[in-house]
């Protein structure tokens, strides 16, 4: 709870600050800092937490190799650290999304009524951003409690729910332990998951046009200046230091030990230790990531087009995948799935966990990547499709098109945009997750984040680096991939254009 | 030109929405005939229900009972696309996707026309709009006039029975508006089809439409074509809607020919045209047009206001016309003088005759007050 208030505080703060600059404030550098700012979104666990040590742990390379200071990262502070540099991102995204959909016009109103900057900036740019203050506080709030990987390796002997859920399977086999504890993660994350939809649908009572009608006054004091400037800064070069160290670490061989250049990591891990890992693993992902799109799409359409009552119950549903904790999620699918479902002798559903299963719990662990990584593709839909006036799809009928000719001619070229984003997000979640896998993995399907935990135990840090890089790297290429098809298919449309006018 | 296609019926068309305590009727039993090649327009206020009835007569809605009849068949159950009838929608609705040119052929390709007959069909349309050199642009590299053409040229291409307007210039501004609204009136003469188009704005119906439908609150209030509605409209919410309007009190009024009534009005008796249920109502209102009532000053410049006089309140000078608002004994009365000579313009304060000529007047049975409160919430 501390953890998680903590972090989720410090999260939005960094995320405020950092959106406020990336909207506010000239400098050059702007999309760059944009880009580094999201990185930490896609990134494989352990990747901060990892480098984090190596760069400020008790043997730093800075703490110890330059300070010659040897504090006690492990537990509460280093936690609340890692944690909030993997997910200040989510609190960033939000908020600049909403700070640029910020009608100029009431800063200016603010203004002309004689209010100073900073007076406008405290009484009319701060409170219109309440709702996505609240939002990104409850998601950080969410993803911090649940979060197991980095407690794993920074938390020391500070245990948080997931991780205690983790040892309590893993070390002293009592699953119906393990299921109470993800009972007491599983109830506060639905609780501040109700309370943001609650949140979020305020949230359309607030002056959001969309259609700005001026430019945004952008800051001009210098003080303020320096130091948005200044946190961004840090920041983005703190995120920029541990890649910088999570590649180098992974190319010597002992990082800040012995710091000569190798192959030797790379040689090991492809030689046979992660080789089937990286195969499974991409395989596995590749298998869910079509379809983790197109049930998202589906719901989406469902939700906005189709179903007039219950489609805010669909939705819910559909948005369950990521609102439940990963941990929550892999203990449920390792108890449920673990026997065949029966309904008197005839099996209706076949175990697809566990060791036994089917095609090695390859089942399971499909179905749980769908099930993580559709709802972003969910959200994207539902916003791509409530831009979209209804009135193009009613044109196209009114010239003789049925539904099904009108949904392939009209509405899938205009979400094909969305589709292809929820996809890219699906590979990239089902390549990184790891909370829910941990519990679903047999010998026969190793997964790439799960080895890399492996490493990480173990102290191998030049593995873990190298195994983060073949992760990011197998993203940037499939990504790339997707992005080529985005750029290839995608229509060229300025989004206020999409309501046909 | 006489089509012979296009006769649309509606038949006690009506559509509910929500139920239980909860249920709101959009429109109540509307009937209306529509002969082919007629331009009839909706009229109304926000929330009176023409919108739904436009949207199930293209499909888009299911009426909760009634029928909708195109040429004699009952197309009520038929989808949208089933019916031959063009929409144009107040957003356009133009595919972002898609250029003015495949925009237009879109319901062409939809028939699976040869794409030779598709290209000269669109290039024809395109032509008569004056949009030949716009067929490779994106919909948003347009500007509103434009986009509004091409929204008109892709719903007509089809050769539909019936063309569906839902407000489809009120996104224009005012200049482009008038010039829209002349085109619109001449490519449907010219083709001859039966056109329907919702509109708020009462100068919209009285330049387009052969008839106008005055809806409110889900029911039709009146049918008639443009002077019908103005000269004789049938309640005091029509009058009240189209055109500016007086309302004076009438201190007695019998029968006297057929349609027509004795009455006082300001201590003078008159000869008036009344509408058929004006003299049943309790107290019958004297509808005068603010054009056709004079103003002159007032030769008793004293502090009380006799009958037939009104102190001015205010007075605007336009140029071509003069509008005076009088305080009198009936309420409050507006005029306007066109035409005016400057030296005889009454000023504010002073205490001004008013005047006007029986044949021009109209009574209409009262309303309720609370139905006209309705209205405005």
């Amino acid at each position: 709870m501390k953890l998680g208030l903590t972090v989720a505080f410090l999260g939005t703060l960094l995320g405020f600050i950092m959106a406020y600059t990336q909207a506010r404030v000239e400098f050059r550098g702007k999309k760059i800092l944009h880009i580094i700012n999201l990185v930490p979104i896609i990134s494989p666990p352990f990747a901060f937490a990892t480098a984090i040590i190596v760069l400020f742990g008790r043997s730093g390379m800075i703490t110890r190799g330059i300070f010659d200071w040897r504090p006690t990262l492990y537990g509460f502070p280093g936690l609340v650290l890692v944690l909030t540099l993997s997910f200040f991102p989510i609190a960033y995204m939000n908020l600049l999304g909403m700070l640029r959909s910020l009608d100029p016009a009431l800063d200016e109103a603010g203004s002309s009524l004689g209010a100073n900057k900073w007076r406008v900036f405290r009484t009319v740019t701060l409170p219109l951003l309440i709702p996505g203050f609240a939002g990104s506080f409850l998601l950080l709030f969410i993803e911090s409690i649940a979060d197991l990987a980095n407690p794993l390796i920074i938390g020391g002997s500070y245990t948080v729910l997931a991780s205690r859920a983790y040892m309590a399977i893993n070390g002293d086999y009592d699953i119906s332990l393990a299921a109470g504890y993800s009972t007491l993660l599983l109830l506060p994350a639905l609780l501040v998951f109700l309370i943001q939809r609650y949140w979020a649908q305020k949230k359309s009572v607030v002056s959001v046009t969309g259609k700005p009608s001026g430019r945004p006054t952008m800051v001009t004091s210098l003080p303020a200046k320096v130091f948005l400037l200044t946190v961004t800064g840090l920041l983005t070069f703190l995120i920029l230091l541990v890649y910088l160290t999570v590649v180098f670490g992974a190319f010597v061989q002992i990082i800040g030990v012995n710091n000569v250049f190798t192959l030797d990591h790379f040689r090991y891990l492809l030689g046979g230790f992660a080789n089937g890992a990286i195969k499974t693993t991409a395989f596995l992902a590749l298998i869910a990531t079509p379809l983790a799109g197109i049930f998202g799409m589906l719901i989406a359409w469902l939700v906005i087009r189709k179903v007039k009552r219950g489609g805010e119950a669909l939705d819910f549903l559909g948005m369950l995948g990521i609102a439940v904790p990963g941990t929550v999620i892999g203990i449920g699918y390792a108890i449920t799935y673990n026997d065949p479902v029966k309904i008197g002798d005839l099996t209706v559903f076949p175990q697809v966990a566990g060791g036994g299963a089917m095609l090695g719990g390859a089942i399971a662990i499909v179905m749980v990547y769908i099930i993580r990584s559709s709802p972003a593709g969910q959200r994207s839909g539902i916003a791509m499709l409530q831009q979209i006036d209804p009135a193009i799809e009613e044109a196209s009928a009114s010239l003789g098109a049925a539904g099904g000719k009108t949904f392939r001619l009209i509405t899938l070229p205009l979400i094909s945009g969305a589709f292809l984003s929820g996809l890219m997000y699906a590979f990239a979640h089902s390549m990184t997750t790891l909370s829910p896998i941990i519990f679903l993995v047999t010998p026969d399907t190793s997964i790439l984040t799960q080895k890399i935990l492996a490493e990480a135990d173990q102290g191998r840090y030049g593995n873990v680096f190298a195994l983060c890089c073949i992760l990011i790297v197998l993203i940037m290429i499939i990504g790339g991939l997707i992005n080529l098809l985005v750029k290839r298919t995608q229509v060229s449309i300025d989004r206020p254009m999409v309501t046909g006018r | 030109m006489a089509k012979t296609t296009g006769n649309l019926r509606l038949e006690k068309l009506t559509k509910e929405f929500g139920n239980g305590a909860e249920k709101v009727v959009a429109v109540r039993e509307l009937s209306l005939t529509i002969n082919p090649g007629e331009f009839v327009t909706l009229l109304g206020p926000s929330g009176c229900g023409k919108t739904t009835a436009l949207r199930m007569i293209a499909g888009f809605e299911t009426p909760t009972a009634g029928k909708v009849l195109l040429d004699g068949d009952d197309v009520s159950s038929l989808t949208p696309d089933k019916r031959p009838m063009g929409m144009v929608f107040q957003s356009y609705a133009l595919f972002p996707h898609m250029t003015v040119f495949d925009n237009v052929a879109y319901g062409l390709q939809v028939q699976k026309l040869s794409s030779s007959e598709i290209k000269k069909a669109v290039a024809e349309v395109l032509d008569s709009m004056s949009l030949s050199h716009l067929a490779n642009r994106a919909p948003n590299q347009l500007s509103g006039g434009q986009q509004q053409r091409v929204a008109l040229a892709r719903a007509m291409v089809v050769r539909p029975k019936v063309l569906l307007f839902d407000e489809p210039l009120s996104n224009l501004d005012a200049k482009l508006r008038a010039q829209m609204r002349v085109e619109i009136r001449g490519i449907q003469r010219r083709l001859g089809i039966t056109s329907i188009f919702v509109t708020h704005d009462q100068d919209e119906a009285m330049s387009l439409s052969d008839r106008i439908v005055v809806m409110r609150n889900a029911v039709v209030e009146q049918v008639g074509s443009p002077d019908e509605i103005y000269r004789r409209p049938a309640s005091v919410f029509v009058a009240d809607f189209i055109g500016r309007s007086n309302f004076l009190t009438v201190e007695s009024a019998a029968k006297s020919k057929a349609g027509q009534a004795k009455i006082v009005v300001s201590g003078k008796k008159m000869d008036v045209a009344a509408q058929s249920k004006a003299l049943a109502s309790k107290k019958p209102v004297l509808l005068v047009r603010p054009e056709s009532i004079t103003v002159a000053a007032s030769k008793s410049q004293g502090k009380s206001v006799g009958k037939g006089e009104g102190r001015v309140t205010n007075v605007v000078f336009y140029g071509n016309h003069v509008e005076y608002t009088l305080d009198t004994h009936e309420g409050v009365i507006i005029s306007v003088v066109s035409d005016p000579v400057y030296d005889e313009i009454v000023p504010v304060g002073k205490i001004a005759k008013y005047s006007f000529d029986p044949s021009r007047a109209w009574l209409l049975p009262s309303e309720s007050s609370e139905a006209m409160k309705e209205d405005r919430s």
